[in-house]
């Protein structure tokens, strides 16, 4: 009885201890919270006088050095182009970056600006976290600079909520030396070709093909292709179209043309395999060439257009930067504005391995110049947008599902095209 | 008096140390609980999350978890069920059996007990990651063992199989729970008393009428709460199959906390996810009910 009234005591103090402790801290932070408030309104009435500047932040995902020095050489350049605001960046990592922002739509945290992978930007501009900007970019004459997708995945019902900052699409990365080694010398360019080579390349623990057949967005982002050459479409793929693409897909599965174990690869998986020489083709983004360049400099590879069925086809990926809704939109469009001037994006794109998201700027030498990146751009015409739908993600889930479903064998491509509709039909 | 008890002085200084817990746990469990419920009864989606009010439906969205196409709920609940079963039946034979064998003192028997526990305490995802290379189906080391001891003849697809994924995930979910039923039942066992067992012996008990006859019987209450713990815990598992196989090959190794998770962040149907989160919550809690009255016997014995 006295050990547990001891116990009981103990306990209290210490539970009574935590909460003054937390009382205390709370006490100590707040005034300065309020002068940070305080100054930051200062900052915007009085135009920055002396050095206060109105702080906006950043939310991105990106994690490999050369994305991270990217975006340090963006910001640190806009912070010395002007005097009145100072933006900064914070990472969040990619898994957990939606959790984060739905989270903060429930009145967490929120950024004011976003750098997002394009299809999710309608779903969130349809949950209220971006802010109309439409008329604070009405002056802006170089707008129909922009490639006409990434543009329009970054409005919602004729509305702007933020611009695209980097685009890219996926191609057909072969390895050249086991080409050479199998005697093949041309590249397929039709999907018959392109299975009898991938049949011809396999063997000896390598797969002719690999790309992520993940059950993500990453899946989807690579399936698309198929499905778009085929003629099919991500709201209706149970036709005959649909059908076609699930089944060669499953028959370069069951042949090990197509690696299996895709299911579980996310795209960098898919790279690390061709990287080690267990692929002789993939098909990636232009994003992973600073990846093979640094991590595999004697590996010889080429891209070329994904091959063709009824017609060429990639999927457009890439970011927008979108702009939270609030009291700072003004200044978040201040850096847009910097991050839009072609010189820079240029660098940028450059340092990221993507492309830069306007005519004019695509089309310097740098790019068309080389064959890698030159291939690229002429898929990326090929490119289909995803959505902009506010319930991408549930399209998405369902495009992936059925992927999956026919790469394991659990079902034909017939029900699994069927079971992927019904779902797709009862998305309100 | 009863009434009067209640508020005597000592009664209120007790009642004085109890409300910053109760306090801390209203704020921190009774409100996200609330919360999660009232979210279930409405329609919380992408559609209509700016909407200043949400629309009150009812049991609408745990209906739709069972009707809409292509409905996956009771997979994920066998899912969920098979997985708490497999884990459980396996770790609690195993730890109750090591924990018989460390009860004996022998030379390093306190090194190895320690190395057996650090399985439980490595973080759960870089667990997730070595089962995921363990399994992996070239250069994966269970199938590198059977290829060269002539088991099979080709590599078996682990994480590619819906019923094969499933026994890498329980496996590894077994290898991180082991210690802790071992732990949990060796302390059962110092309670009872050797000389239970030097009586036995003189009445001629042999070894396995005294394990089922004296050792079960006298640690049942501990045994229980490791079964009924084991099975809280296992029962939520979430970062261990999300980091192995993300609930895939397309659903096989899917469970509830899993599908919340892709329900609320994938899908932004925030109001199914709590619906999710709310059936997984209700086990839980009748599961946690049946542990506290066992809890309650052990203290009355």
């Amino acid at each position: 009885m006295n050990k547990k009234l001891v116990s009981s005591v103990l306990a209290s103090v210490v539970a009574i201890g935590a909460l003054t402790g937390c009382v205390g801290s709370n006490k100590e932070s707040s005034p300065t919270d309020a002068k940070d408030a305080q100054t930051g309104t200062e900052a915007q009435t009085t135009d920055a006088k002396a050095g206060d500047k109105t702080e906006i932040v950043i939310w991105t995902y990106f994690e490999t050095p050369g994305q991270k020095q990217m975006l340090a050489d963006l910001m640190a350049g806009f912070n010395s182009s002007q005097e009145s605001i100072q933006v900064s960046d914070q990472y969040v990592p990619f898994a957990d970056f939606k959790k984060q922002l739905s989270v903060g739509l429930t009145g967490g945290e929120l950024p004011d600006l976003v750098i997002m992978d394009n299809p999710d930007m309608a779903s969130y501009v349809s949950m209220g976290l971006f802010g109309d900007i439409t008329d604070l970019i009405a002056t802006w004459d170089f707008k129909d600079q922009y490639f006409e997708g990434p543009w329009s995945s970054t409005m919602l019902e004729g509305k702007n909520y933020g611009i695209p900052f980097a685009t890219n699409c996926i191609a057909l990365y072969y390895n050249k030396d086991m080409f050479e080694a199998a005697g093949i010398t041309n590249t397929p360019t039709t999907w018959e070709e392109f299975k009898e080579t991938a049949e011809k390349l396999t063997g000896n623990g390598v797969n002719g093909f690999g790309f992520s057949g993940v059950n993500t967005e990453e899946g989807t982002f690579q399936f698309l292709p198929w499905l778009d050459g085929a003629g099919a479409a991500f709201n209706k793929i149970d036709g005959e179209e649909g059908i076609r693409a699930l089944t060669f897909l499953q028959d370069m599965a069951k042949s090990g043309a197509l690696a299996k174990e895709c299911i579980n690869w996310n795209q960098q998986d898919v790279c690390k395999q061709f990287m080690a020489g267990k692929l002789a083709m993939m098909e990636n983004g232009p994003w992973q060439i600073p990846t093979l360049k640094a991590e595999a400099p004697n590996l010889n590879y080429g891209v070329v257009l994904l091959p063709k069925d009824k017609k060429y086809s990639s999927c457009l990926g890439g970011e927008n930067i979108g702009v939270v809704e609030g009291e700072n939109k003004e200044a978040a469009v201040e850096f847009l504005k910097y991050v839009a001037q072609p010189e820079i994006m240029k660098e940028s794109m450059l340092a990221y391995g993507s492309f830069p998201p306007r005519q004019d700027v695509a089309n310097d030498p740098v790019w068309t110049d080389d064959p890698i990146q030159a291939t690229f751009i002429e898929q990326l015409q090929y490119a289909i947008p995803r959505g902009p739908d506010p319930q991408w993600p549930s399209y998405s889930i369902a495009l992936s599902t059925a992927l999956q479903e026919v790469l394991t064998e659990g079902k034909t491509p017939e029900t699994a095209a069927k079971d992927a509709q019904a779902k797709i039909d009862a998305i309100k | 008096m009863k009434s009067s008890r209640i508020f005597s002085k000592e009664a209120l200084l007790a009642y004085c140390f109890v409300l910053p817990a109760l306090l801390y746990m209203f704020v921190f469990i009774g409100y996200p609980l609330i919360y999660n419920l009232l979210l279930s009864f409405q329609e919380v989606n992408v559609m209509t999350f700016t909407k200043p009010v949400k629309e009150f439906v009812g049991f609408q969205n745990y209906i739709e978890l069972f009707s809409k196409p292509g409905a996956i709920m009771p997979k994920i609940i066998m899912n969920t069920v098979v997985f708490t079963i497999g884990s459980i039946a396996v770790q609690f034979v195993v730890g109750f059996a090591l924990a018989l064998l460390f009860k004996n003192k022998f030379t390093g028997s306190s090194l190895i007990r320690g190395v057996i526990i650090i399985a439980w305490l490595i973080p759960v995802t870089v667990t997730g990651l070595l089962y995921k290379f363990i399994f992996a189906v070239n250069g994966g080391i269970i199938n590198e063992l059977l290829l060269a001891w002539g088991v099979i003849r080709e590599p078996i697809q682990w994480l590619l199989e819906p019923i094969t994924s499933m026994i890498a995930v329980i496996t590894a979910n077994i290898w991180i729970g082991i210690p802790f039923n071992m732990i949990l039942i060796l302390t059962g066992l110092t309670t009872v008393p050797e000389t239970v067992y030097e009586s036995a012996s003189i009445d001629g008990a042999n070894t396995v009428q005294k394990l089922f006859l004296i050792t079960v019987p006298m640690i049942k209450p501990a045994l229980m709460s490791v079964l009924t713990l084991g099975f809280i815990y296992t029962f939520k598992v979430f970062d261990l199959v999300w980091v192995m196989t993300k609930g895939g090959p397309v659903f096989a190794t899917e469970l509830l906390s899993t599908y919340s998770y892709r329900m609320s962040f994938d899908e932004f149907n925030f109001s199914q996810g709590a619906a999710v989160a709310n059936i997984l919550f209700v086990v839980l809690f009748i599961v946690g009910i049946f542990y506290t009255r066992i809890i309650q016997e052990d203290e009355v014995m």
